[in-house]
C-alpha cells in the first residue's frame, strides 16, 4: 500500500505541475455540460408554425355574445409555439425548406361555421416529416384545446343566458332575430291570475320542478364541458437548470471525462518517461500501478465533485431557491464521488495500459468518454438499447448514485446498488488494466 | 549448495521477441561477485534488452532470468528513466523511499553530492543531456545494488564524470559486488572490464575472460 500512496503522491505533484492541462481538464467537461444544456432548452424551443388565414378573421369577433380580439387570443393560446401568419404560397414553401414546422388553415367557411354554431368548424394542421412532427401535432393540439375552451367559455355563458331567460323571461337575440320569452317566473305569475283547476296546478307543479331543475344547469352545464378539470397549480422548487437531474450529470459528467483521461494519461505517461522498467522490476508492480491510477481517479473526483457540489449549493443558497439543498447530503455524495472516480479510473487504466503512450491514451480516453456519456444520457424509454450498453459502463450508475446521494427521501438501497455495481465494474476494468499494463514493457 | 557457488545474477536461456522480430535469441550468461562484465555489439545487437531482461525491467519470452536470493540488482538503462516534471532532488527521494532506502532524504542528498547534480526545484526535463544521464545513474545507485547493470553509461558524460563512474565500479567490485555495462567502446574495456561478452544480430557470439577476447576474430572486427 506504501508504494501505491508514494506512486499518488507523484502523480498529484505532477498534475499541480500542470496548470494548463488541469484547466483544461476542468473547463472541458463543464463547456460539454453546458452544450448538452442548450441542446436540452433546444427540445423545449418553441417551434415556428404557420398560420395560413384564408377565413379573413377579422380585428374583432363576436360570438355568442362575446367579444373576441382576434390577435390577443390566438397569442394567448398559443404560448407553446410561434404563431406566423403567412400566405398559402409562402407557409408551404417555408414548410418544405424547414423554417416553419407546420401549417396551420383556417379554412373558407371557418367563421360562419363557428358563428352558426351547427357543426363544429374545422382547422387544417400539415407538419413536415421528422424527429419533430409528433411534438408539433401535440403542440397543435394543445392549441386548438386553448382555443376551445375559450370559446366553450362564451358559448356556456350564452347558453346559461337562454336559461336565464327560459326562467325569469327577456327579450333575446337568435340567429339574428329578436325573441321575447316569457319565462318560468312570469308564466307562474300568469297562472295565478286564472281561476282554480285541476290542470292549472299541474301546470304551476311544472313550473316549479322546471325552474328547480333549470337552477342546476348552471353547475352541471360547466361540468358537463368539463368532465375533468385541469387545475395548474404555480410552480415551486428549484429551476431546471439546478434540478436533481442537471446536478447529477453534471457532476458525473465532469468526473468521468476527467478521471477517463487522467488515468489513461498517467499509467501511459509511466512508458513515456521510460520509468515503467524502473517500476515494474519489483519496485512497483502491475497491479500496484493500476491501484495508483485508480486511487488518483478517486481522489481528483472527490476533490473535484465536491468543489461542483458546493458551488451549486452556494448557487441555490444565495438564489434562495427551493426543493433541498445538498448540505446534509455531502457526506454521501463525497463517498459516492470516491467510488464512481475510483470506478471510471479502472477504465482509464484499462484505455491507457491498452494505448501505450500518454498522448494516444488521453485522445483513446476523450473518444471513449463521449458515448458512454451520451449513451447514459439517453433516457431507457427513449432506447432501451442504449441503456443496456449504458449499463455496462461506470458513468450511468455515477448518475444515479450522485442522485440518490443528493436528492433521494430514502436513499440507501439505491445507493447500495449503484455502488455495488461501480465497485465491480471497477473490478472488472481493474483487473483487465492490470492485464494490459503489461503492454507497456514491450 | 554454498552462495558462492552461485552466480549473483543469471539469464538462462532468456531471449526476448517483440512482435514478430527477436531482439535477443535465448542466451545464458551468468554475472559473479567481484567480475566487471562488458557487453559489447553493434546497434541492434540485443545487448539493451540482455541488460533489461537481467534488470527484471522486461520479461523474458523465454527462458528465465535467476537472482541470488538477497541481491539487490541496479539498472541505468541507455535513455534516461526519471520523472521529467519531478526535480533530481524529488526524483531521488521518490526512488529512494521505493528502494526503501533507511533515510530516503539523506540517500537522496549523498546522491546529488557524489554525482554533482543541481539541487533546485527545476524539472529534471530541462537538465543538460549530462545531467539527466548522471541522474540516471544515480537513481541506480540507490538501495546500494550488488549488481549494477549500466547500458552504456558513459554517453554522454563528460571526461570528469567517467572517471569517477569506473572509479564507482572499481568500488563496487572491491566491495564484492560486480558491474555488467554494455558499450561500443572498445578503449571502455581495458582497465575497466575483466570479462567480455559479445553479441551479434541477437545472439551471444563470445563470453571469456578480456585477453581471451582480446585474441579473437570478433575483437579485431568490432575493434
Amino acid at each position: 500500500m506504501k508504494r501505491v500512496l508514494l506512486v499518488v503522491r507523484k502523480d498529484l505533484r505532477l498534475l499541480r505541475r500542470s496548470p494548463v492541462l488541469l484547466v483544461t481538464l476542468l473547463a472541458y467537461p463543464l463547456v460539454i455540460t453546458l452544450l448538452v444544456g442548450l441542446v436540452a432548452g433546444y427540445a423545449n424551443a418553441k417551434p415556428r408554425v404557420a398560420l395560413v388565414d384564408q377565413a379573413g378573421l377579422p380585428q374583432t369577433l363576436v360570438l355568442a355574445g362575446a367579444s373576441f380580439d382576434v390577435a390577443k387570443t390566438i397569442q394567448r393560446v398559443s404560448k407553446d409555439v410561434t404563431l406566423v401568419r403567412l400566405s398559402r404560397a409562402d407557409a408551404e414553401r417555408q414548410l418544405r425548406n424547414g423554417k416553419v414546422v407546420a401549417v396551420v388553415t383556417v379554412p373558407p367557411g371557418f367563421l360562419s361555421d363557428l358563428r352558426g354554431m351547427l357543426h363544429s368548424p374545422r382547422l387544417k394542421v400539415q407538419t413536415g416529416r421528422g424527429g419533430v412532427s409528433t411534438r408539433v401535432t401535440q403542440q397543435i393540439q394543445a392549441l386548438v384545446y386553448s382555443l376551445n375552451r375559450q370559446l366553450q367559455t362564451a358559448f356556456i355563458r350564452t347558453n346559461l343566458a337562454y336559461v336565464h331567460a327560459l326562467k325569469h323571461g327577456a327579450t333575446i337575440s337568435f340567429l339574428g332575430r329578436d325573441i321575447d320569452i316569457l319565462g318560468l317566473d312570469r308564466t307562474a305569475q300568469l297562472l295565478q291570475g286564472f281561476p282554480p283547476s285541476a290542470n292549472r296546478d299541474r301546470i304551476i307543479d311544472f313550473i316549479r320542478d322546471a325552474r328547480l331543475a333549470l337552477a342546476e344547469t348552471d353547475s352541471a352545464m360547466r361540468a358537463t364541458a368539463n368532465p375533468i378539470e385541469l387545475v395548474q397549480v404555480s410552480q415551486r422548487g428549484r429551476t431546471w437548470a439546478l434540478s436533481a437531474q442537471v446536478q447529477a450529470y453534471t457532476l458525473a459528467l465532469t468526473i468521468a471525462f476527467l478521471t477517463l483521461i487522467l488515468a489513461a494519461g498517467a499509467l501511459a505517461a509511466e512508458r513515456d518517461e521510460n520509468v515503467i522498467g524502473r517500476l515494474a522490476r519489483g519496485l512497483v508492480g502491475f497491479g500496484q500501478l493500476v491501484a495508483a491510477k485508480v486511487v488518483l481517479a478517486g481522489l481528483v473526483a472527490l476533490a473535484l465533485g465536491a468543489a461542483i457540489a458546493v458551488a451549486f449549493g452556494l448557487i441555490i443558497e444565495i438564489g434562495g431557491i427551493e426543493g433541498g439543498e445538498p448540505w446534509d447530503r455531502i457526506p454521501l455524495l463525497l463517498v459516492g464521488l470516491m467510488v464512481a472516480g475510483a470506478s471510471l479510473g479502472a477504465l482509464g487504466a484499462l484505455l491507457g495500459g491498452l494505448a501505450r503512450e500518454a498522448r494516444t491514451a488521453s485522445l483513446v480516453a476523450v473518444l471513449v468518454a463521449l458515448p458512454i456519456v451520451f449513451l447514459g444520457l439517453v433516457p431507457q424509454e427513449v432506447v432501451p438499447v442504449a441503456s443496456w450498453i449504458s449499463e455496462a459502463f461506470p458513468f450511468a450508475h455515477a448518475v444515479k448514485l450522485f442522485d440518490a446521494a443528493l436528492f433521494d427521501a430514502s436513499p440507501w438501497a439505491r445507493l447500495g446498488r449503484e455502488a455495488l455495481w461501480l465497485a465491480g465494474l471497477g473490478a472488472g476494468f481493474g483487473l483487465l488494466a492490470r492485464l494490459a499494463a503489461r503492454r507497456l514493457l514491450a | 549448495m554454498t552462495d558462492a557457488a552461485i552466480p549473483l545474477l543469471a539469464a538462462r536461456g532468456a531471449g526476448r521477441r517483440f512482435g514478430d522480430q527477436t531482439a535477443l535469441e535465448p542466451t545464458t550468461i551468468e554475472v559473479w561477485e567481484g567480475e566487471v562484465v562488458a557487453l559489447l555489439g553493434p546497434n541492434g545487437a540485443g545487448k539493451s534488452t540482455l541488460l533489461a531482461l537481467l534488470a527484471g525491467g522486461l520479461e523474458p519470452t523465454w527462458g528465465l532470468v535467476e537472482c541470488r536470493p538477497g541481491v539487490r540488482v541496479g539498472w541505468t538503462p541507455q535513455r534516461p528513466a526519471h520523472y521529467g516534471r519531478l526535480s533530481p532532488r524529488e526524483n531521488l527521494e521518490l526512488f529512494a523511499e521505493l528502494e526503501e532506502e533507511n533515510d530516503p532524504v539523506a540517500a537522496a542528498g549523498s546522491l546529488l553530492a557524489e554525482f554533482e547534480l543541481p539541487d533546485s526545484n527545476r524539472p529534471s526535463a530541462g537538465l543538460s543531456v549530462g545531467n539527466r544521464q548522471r541522474l540516471n545513474l544515480a537513481i541506480s545507485m540507490l538501495g546500494k545494488p550488488d549488481v549494477l547493470l549500466l547500458d552504456e553509461p558513459t554517453a554522454s558524460l563528460d571526461r570528469p564524470q567517467r572517471r569517477r563512474l569506473w572509479e564507482s565500479a572499481g568500488l563496487q567490485r572491491q566491495r564484492g559486488g560486480s558491474v555488467v555495462f554494455a558499450t561500443q567502446n572498445h578503449e571502455e574495456l581495458d582497465g575497466h572490464a575483466d570479462r567480455v561478452a559479445v553479441l551479434v544480430d541477437g545472439a551471444l557470439v563470445f563470453d571469456g575472460p578480456l585477453d581471451e577476447y582480446e585474441r579473437t576474430e570478433s575483437a579485431r572486427l568490432l575493434a
